[in-house]
C-alpha cells in the first residue's frame, strides 16, 4: 500500500472525495482496515471512542450479511450445470408450494359450496315434497310439540272434509305408522331396519 | 437379502392391502367391526326437522356382545342389547325386553350383518376418501339396482372400518336421514358400564305377540331383492284395529304391509314423510291396503297394488 494510496483513504474518510472514488475504495478491500484504522484514529481525537473498542466492525457486519437470509432474491438457478429436462422440473418444485395454496382455497370453497348446498337441500326437503304429495309432519321439534301438518292432497280435495275427518286420517295414518315401527322392534330378524323409537306420532284431537 | 424382502413385504403389504380392498370388502369389514370391536362413538342422528344427540358403546363381556345406547336430550331414553336380549328403557313405560340381535337407532342393523344378503338389490362402489370425526374415512356407496328404493353412502374409519357417517338419499340425491359420528373412541377393554349392564338383571323378553297364521298373501310384483319376513295379523296397537299383515325386506329397508277392512276416512293414495318414511294406499272392494316403509311412495303403491290372495 503506497502513501498515494493511504493519503487517497484518508481523504475519503473525512469526505473529500466524489462518489466514484468512494465506489473504488469499497471495491478495494485491501483499503478496508486503513478506512477503519483513519476513522479510529479520528474517533480517539475528537475523544469519541466507546468503551469496549470492537476493532473487526466491518467484518462483523460483513459476516452477518453474509448469514442473513435473503428473502426477496430468488434463488439463483445454476444455470451452466443443468441439463434441459432438469430445467422444468426445476421451475415447478418453486410453483407448487403456489399451487398447493390455491388447492387448498379451492377446497376449502368447494366444501363451503356443498355445505351451503347440503343445508339448502336439507331445509327445502320437505317443502318441495309437500308440493307432489301430502305431507305428514312425524316428528316434533325440539322442545316444541308443533303439531302434525297434514296437508289435504287432491284426493281429498273433491270432498269436503270435515275438521274431524282430517283429525280421523291423521290418526289413522299414525296407527299404520306407530305398528310399522313397533314390528320392526319386534321382528327379531336380523334385518331390522328402523332408526326410529315408536314414539306416538303428535295427533291434534 | 430374503429377511430384507420379507420385512420389506411385511411393511408394504398391510398398506397396499387397504388399497387394493373393494367396496364390498370394506363393508364386510365393517359388520365385523360392529360386531367385534370395542368403542364408543358420539353421534348425532339428523332428520329433516330433528338433530338427536346419541352415544353408543360396545364391547364385550365375558364373550358376549353388550351395547348401550342412550338418547342424550329430551326424557332418559336407553336402550341396552347384551348378547340377543335388547332392553328398553323408557320414561313413559316400564322397562321391556325383546329378542334382537342389534339395536336400532344408530345404523341400519343390516350393517353389522351379512353383507352379501345385499347384493340382490344394491351395488356397492368405492367413493373418495375425507376425514370425518377427525380421522380419515372412505366412502362406500350403496347404490340400488333399481329406482325402488333409497341410496345409501357410509364413510368408514380408515384404522377400524367403524361407521363415520351415515346418510341416506332419495332419489333426487336429498338428504333424508343423516347418522354423524362426532367422536369415535376406541377401548382396550369394555367400559365399566357394560360390565354392570351385563351383571344387572333385565326384564324377561316379552313373550311374542300370538303370530297368527295369516291368509297367504302373495305379491305379482315386488322390487328385486325384497322377500316376505313375517305374515301374521294382529291389531294395530293404537286403534285396536284387527289387520293382515305382511313384513317385506331386502336386507336393509323393511317394508310392512296391512290388509284392512277399509275405514269410514280413507287414507291418502301416497303419502311421504320428511325423514323418509312413505305410505300408500290401495282401495279393493271394501278392503285396503296399506304399505308403509323408507323407500319411495310409488314402490308402496306398486307393492300395494300387486297383492293377491292365493
Amino acid at each position: 500500500m503506497d502513501k498515494l494510496g493511504q493519503e487517497w483513504v484518508s481523504a475519503a474518510v473525512d469526505g473529500e472525495v466524489d462518489e466514484q472514488v468512494l465506489a473504488e475504495l469499497a471495491a478495494d478491500t485491501d483499503s478496508h482496515e486503513k478506512w477503519r484504522d483513519y476513522h479510529m484514529i479520528g474517533d480517539a481525537m475528537r475523544g469519541e471512542l466507546p468503551a469496549a473498542i470492537n476493532l473487526d466492525l466491518s467484518a462483523n457486519i460483513a459476516a452477518a450479511i453474509e448469514l442473513e437470509p435473503s428473502i426477496l432474491v430468488p434463488k439463483r438457478v445454476d444455470a451452466p450445470e443443468e441439463t434441459p429436462q432438469e430445467l422444468p422440473q426445476h421451475k415447478l418444485a418453486s410453483v407448487v408450494p403456489l399451487f398447493k395454496q390455491f388447492g387448498q382455497y379451492a377446497i376449502a370453497a368447494s366444501v363451503a359450496l356443498v355445505a351451503v348446498i347440503g343445508v339448502q337441500n336439507y331445509n327445502q326437503g320437505g317443502v318441495e315434497d309437500a308440493a307432489p304429495m301430502p305431507v305428514l309432519n312425524t316428528r316434533p321439534l325440539i322442545g316444541s310439540a308443533s303439531p302434525v301438518s297434514l296437508q289435504t292432497g287432491p284426493v281429498q280435495q273433491n270432498q269436503s272434509y270435515t275438521n274431524e275427518r282430517v283429525m280421523e286420517q291423521r290418526h289413522r295414518i299414525n296407527t299404520y305408522i306407530q305398528d310399522h315401527m313397533l314390528q320392526q322392534r319386534l321382528n327379531n330378524s336380523a334385518n331390522i331396519d328402523d332408526n326410529s323409537e315408536p314414539t306416538p306420532v303428535p295427533v291434534n284431537h | 437379502m430374503r429377511f430384507i424382502w420379507l420385512a420389506l413385504l411385511v411393511l408394504v403389504f398391510p398398506v397396499s392391502a387397504q388399497e387394493e380392498l373393494s367396496a364390498k370388502a370394506w363393508l364386510e369389514n365393517m359388520s365385523l367391526a360392529l360386531k367385534g370391536q370395542e368403542f364408543k362413538m358420539s353421534l348425532i342422528h339428523l332428520q329433516a326437522d330433528h338433530i338427536r344427540p346419541l352415544v353408543y358403546i360396545h364391547g364385550m363381556v365375558d364373550e358376549h356382545e353388550v351395547a348401550f345406547l342412550e338418547h342424550l336430550n329430551g326424557p332418559p331414553k336407553n336402550v341396552v342389547r347384551v348378547a340377543n336380549t335388547v332392553t328398553f328403557i323408557e320414561h313413559d313405560q316400564p322397562a321391556y325386553s325383546v329378542r334382537a340381535d342389534r339395536i336400532q337407532g344408530v345404523l341400519p342393523p343390516a350393517f353389522a350383518g351379512s353383507i352379501a344378503d345385499l347384493e340382490s338389490g344394491y351395488q356397492f362402489v368405492l367413493g373418495g376418501r375425507s376425514r370425518l370425526a377427525g380421522r380419515p374415512g372412505q366412502l362406500v356407496r350403496i347404490i340400488p339396482n333399481d329406482d325402488n328404493r333409497y341410496s345409501y353412502q357410509v364413510w368408514l374409519d380408515m384404522d377400524t372400518y367403524l361407521p363415520l357417517r351415515y346418510d341416506m338419499l332419495n332419489l333426487e340425491k336429498q338428504l333424508l336421514e343423516q347418522v354423524l359420528v362426532v367422536e369415535l373412541i376406541v377401548l382396550d377393554d369394555a367400559p365399566a358400564i357394560l360390565h354392570e349392564a351385563y351383571k344387572q338383571d333385565w326384564p324377561e323378553i316379552m313373550p311374542q305377540p300370538q303370530r297368527e297364521q295369516a291368509d297367504n298373501w302373495q305379491f305379482k310384483w315386488l322390487p328385486q331383492g325384497f322377500k316376505i319376513l313375517v305374515k301374521d295379523n294382529h291389531r294395530l296397537i293404537g286403534s285396536h284395529e284387527a289387520v293382515e299383515y305382511i313384513a317385506l325386506s331386502d336386507g336393509l329397508v323393511n317394508i310392512s304391509v296391512y290388509v284392512a277392512r277399509a275405514g269410514e276416512t280413507a287414507l291418502p293414495d301416497e303419502l311421504m314423510t320428511r325423514n323418509g318414511l312413505s305410505l300408500a294406499t290401495e282401495r279393493v272392494g271394501n278392503a285396503e291396503v296399506v304399505a308403509v316403509g323408507k323407500v319411495p311412495a310409488e314402490t308402496l303403491s306398486r307393492i300395494a297394488k300387486s297383492i293377491t290372495i292365493e
